[in-house]
C-alpha cells in the first residue's frame, strides 16, 4: 500500500494538471501514447487511491476493496486509450469538413490551418495531404503543394485522384515532365476516368511539346547571336576602299536581322500538338494559361 | 529439378521505371526462351533466358506514355506492345525490328492478347468493345461488343473456343468466338478486373481483382468454382500453369503467390519486390515464374515439379 502511495505520489504534479486535451492527442500521435494518457489516468486515479488509502488506513478491516480499485484501474486505462483515440479521429474529420467549407468559401489560408490541425492528430491520413495540396496550388505556394501531394501518394500509392493531384501541383511548379509521369500512374490506375486523358493528359502533353519547342528555339537564337558576335567577315582584314567593305557590312546586317527575327517570336503548339512560330506582339507573352479549375474537391470520410 | 519454390534470378534496375506488364515466350523453331518486359520509361525490353541467366537482346523504342500490356504469340516470333497513347506495335522478335504499329483510336487499346494461332490480336476499349485485330493485315478485323464499361483485361482459351474480358466495374464476359455471340455475363467482383486467365484445359477461368480476391468460375456454366482470399490489397494479375495444376497471383501487397487449381490453397508466396507486383507469368513447361513491379526488378522462380 505504501509503495502505491508513494508512485500516485510521484505522479501528482502541479504542472501536468495543465495540460490540455490536444497535447495528450499529440503525445499519442508522435508514438508516446502509453506516456502520455497513462500520466494524465495516473493523476486521476491517485486521487482516488489517495483517498482509499486514507480511507482504508483509518479502517483497517476492508482490505477486499483495494483489489476491486486495482482491477478497475486497468479498466478505465484501457478505456480511456480508445476514447482518446476514438476523439482524435473524431476531431481530426471534424476538422478536415471545417477546412473544406472554409475551401469552398475561398478562405484557403484558413482551411490549411485546419487541416494542418488535422494532420496532427492524424498524420496518416493522405486524404488531408491531397485537400492541403489542392488549396496550395491555388494559393501558388507551389512547392510545399508538391511535397504535400507527395507525401498523400506516399501514404495510399493506389489512389489515382491522389496522383491527379500531384500532377497538378507539379504542373504548376514547372516540372513538366515529372507532372507527365504523375498522371500516367493516375491514368494507368484508373483508365476509365475521362478527364485524366483529355485534360490533365492532354493539357500536360502540350505544355511538354510546347516547352521542347522553345528550348529548340533558344538554341536557334543562342547560334544566331554567336554568329552575329564572332561574324567570319570581321576576322579579316578589309581594303576600306573596295566593296569588300561593304558586301561584309551586308552579311552582317543580315545576321543581326535574323536574331532580331529570332526574338521577336513566340512558339506555340496549336491543339493538335504541331508547333509553329508566331511574331510576338508587345507585351503580350507567351499565353500562361492555365485549366486548373479552382474547385477544391472535399475528399470522403 | 528443384523440390521447393525458391527465387532463382533477380534482374534489378531492369527499366528506367515501373515495369507494368511482362510476358514469356518460347520459339517454335529453336527453342529459345525469351521474356519480354514494358515500362512507364516507354520502353519494351526483349531478354534472352538461357543459362538460369537473363541477357538483355533488344530495347525496342516508339512507345509514347508508358507500355501498359505485352504479350508474345503463342508460337514464339512476335510479341506484341500496347501503351497509354492507344498504339499497338508488333515486334518481330529474332531482328528486333517493328513490323506493324496500329493506332487503335484514343484510348481504344489496353490488355493485348494473342489468339492461340497466333494470328489475331483481342483488346479491349473504353466502351466495353474488344476490337481484335489481324496480325497479318495490321487492320481491325471485328469487335464484340459487352454494352459494359472500360474493359481492363482480355484472355482467350487455349482451345481458341472463348474470349474472356474483365472490366472496370467487376464484370466478366465469355464469348464465343466462332459465332461472335456473348455466352455469358458474370458479376463476380464490384471492383475492377485487371487481370483474367484460362486454365490449359479451357475449362476453367481465373479471375483477379482490386477487391482482393481471386474467383475461378467454371467456363461451360458459368458457375462460381471458388473464390480465394490471400491477398492484403489489389490482385494485379493472374496467370496459370500449363500443367494445369498451379496457377500464380500477384499483389499491390509487393507479394507473388503460388496456388493449387485443385485444393485452392496457396502453396507459397515470395515477397521478394520492394513494392506492387504488376505482372506475373509461367514459361511454356510450368517449371518458371517471371515476376515484374514498381521496383523495375524482374524477379524469376523456379516452380517444384
Amino acid at each position: 500500500m505504501h509503495t502505491y502511495r508513494f508512485q500516485w505520489a510521484m505522479k501528482i504534479h502541479p504542472l501536468r494538471a495543465n495540460r490540455c486535451f490536444i497535447s495528450e492527442c499529440i503525445h499519442i500521435t508522435l508514438g508516446m501514447a502509453s506516456f502520455g494518457w497513462k500520466r494524465k489516468v495516473g493523476e486521476r486515479v491517485s486521487k482516488a487511491a489517495v483517498q482509499q488509502f486514507e480511507a482504508s488506513a483509518e479502517k483497517p478491516g476492508e482490505e477486499g476493496v483495494d483489489k476491486e480499485f486495482e482491477v478497475d484501474w486497468l479498466h478505465a486505462i484501457k478505456r480511456r486509450r480508445e476514447v482518446l483515440l476514438e476523439d482524435c479521429a473524431a476531431k481530426s474529420k471534424r476538422l478536415k469538413e471545417e477546412g473544406a467549407v472554409l475551401a469552398q468559401e475561398g478562405r484557403h489560408w484558413e482551411a490549411i490551418k485546419r487541416w494542418d490541425e488535422a494532420i496532427q492528430l492524424t498524420p496518416d491520413n493522405p486524404l488531408l495531404y491531397e485537400m492541403k495540396s489542392q488549396v496550395l496550388t491555388i494559393l501558388q505556394e507551389v512547392f510545399p503543394a508538391v511535397q504535400a501531394a507527395e507525401t498523400a501518394v506516399k501514404l495510399r500509392p493506389l489512389w489515382w485522384e491522389g496522383w491527379q493531384t500531384l500532377g497538378r501541383a507539379q504542373l504548376s511548379l514547372g516540372e513538366v515532365d515529372l507532372a507527365v509521369r504523375s498522371f500516367q500512374v493516375a491514368v494507368h490506375l484508373w483508365p476509365s476516368e475521362r478527364h485524366l486523358w483529355s485534360e490533365d493528359l492532354a493539357w500536360a502533353r502540350k505544355l511538354q511539346r510546347q516547352r521542347r519547342a522553345a528550348l529548340d528555339q533558344s538554341r536557334q537564337e543562342e547560334e544566331a547571336q554567336r554568329e552575329v558576335t564572332n561574324a567570319p567577315e570581321l576576322q579579316q582584314d578589309y581594303d576600306f576602299e573596295s566593296d569588300e567593305v561593304v558586301a561584309a557590312c551586308a552579311a552582317i546586317a543580315e545576321r543581326q536581322k535574323r536574331f532580331e527575327e529570332l526574338k521577336r517570336k513566340a512558339v506555340i503548339v496549336d491543339t493538335e500538338g504541331h508547333a509553329r512560330e508566331v511574331p510576338l506582339e508587345e507585351g503580350s507573352g507567351i499565353a500562361s494559361s492555365s485549366s486548373q479549375d479552382h474547385l477544391v474537391k472535399a475528399r470522403g470520410p | 529439378m528443384t523440390t521447393q519454390y525458391s527465387i532463382l534470378f533477380k534482374q534489378e534496375h531492369a527499366h528506367d521505371d515501373a515495369i507494368w506488364t511482362a510476358a514469356w515466350g518460347r520459339s517454335e523453331r529453336d527453342g529459345l526462351e525469351t521474356i519480354v518486359t514494358g515500362s512507364l520509361d516507354d520502353m519494351v525490353k526483349v531478354w534472352k533466358w538461357s543459362d538460369e541467366k537473363l541477357e538483355l537482346q533488344w530495347t525496342l523504342e516508339g512507345h509514347q506514355l508508358g507500355v501498359v500490356s505485352v504479350d508474345v504469340s503463342p508460337n514464339g516470333a512476335i510479341a506484341a506492345s500496347s501503351s497509354l497513347d492507344a498504339h499497338i506495335r508488333l515486334w518481330d522478335l529474332e531482328s528486333g525490328k517493328q513490323i506493324k504499329s496500329m493506332d487503335a483510336g484514343p484510348v481504344d487499346a489496353w490488355t493485348v492478347a494473342f489468339s492461340p494461332d497466333s494470328k489475331y490480336i483481342a483488346t479491349g476499349s473504353h466502351l466495353g468493345k474488344v476490337n481484335i485485330f489481324g496480325v497479318e493485315s495490321g487492320k481491325k478485323e471485328y469487335s464484340l461488343d459487352t454494352r459494359g464499361k472500360f474493359i481492363l483485361s482480355i484472355a482467350y482459351s487455349p482451345d481458341g473456343k472463348y474470349l474472356a474480358s474483365g472490366a472496370i466495374d467487376g464484370i466478366i464476359n465469355i464469348f464465343d468466338i466462332a459465332t461472335g455471340k456473348l455466352l455469358h455475363t458474370l458479376e463476380g467482383h464490384a471492383m475492377p478486373i485487371r487481370s483474367l486467365t484460362f486454365s490449359p484445359d479451357s475449362q476453367l477461368l481465373v479471375t483477379a481483382s482490386d477487391d482482393g480476391y481471386i474467383k475461378i468460375y467454371d467456363v461451360q456454366h458459368a458457375n462460381l468454382a471458388g473464390t480465394l482470399s490471400g491477398h492484403a490489397s489489389w490482385v494485379l494479375n493472374v496467370a496459370f500453369s500449363p500443367d494445369n495444376t498451379h496457377f500464380v497471383s500477384s499483389s499491390s501487397d509487393k507479394s507473388v503467390k503460388v496456388w493449387d487449381a485443385s485444393s485452392r490453397a496457396c502453396v507459397n508466396t515470395f515477397f521478394d519486390h520492394q513494392d506492387q507486383v504488376w505482372s506475373v507469368k509461367y514459361n511454356s513447361k510450368g517449371s518458371k515464374i517471371v515476376s515484374v513491379g514498381d521496383d523495375r526488378a524482374i524477379h524469376i522462380y523456379d516452380c517444384p515439379q
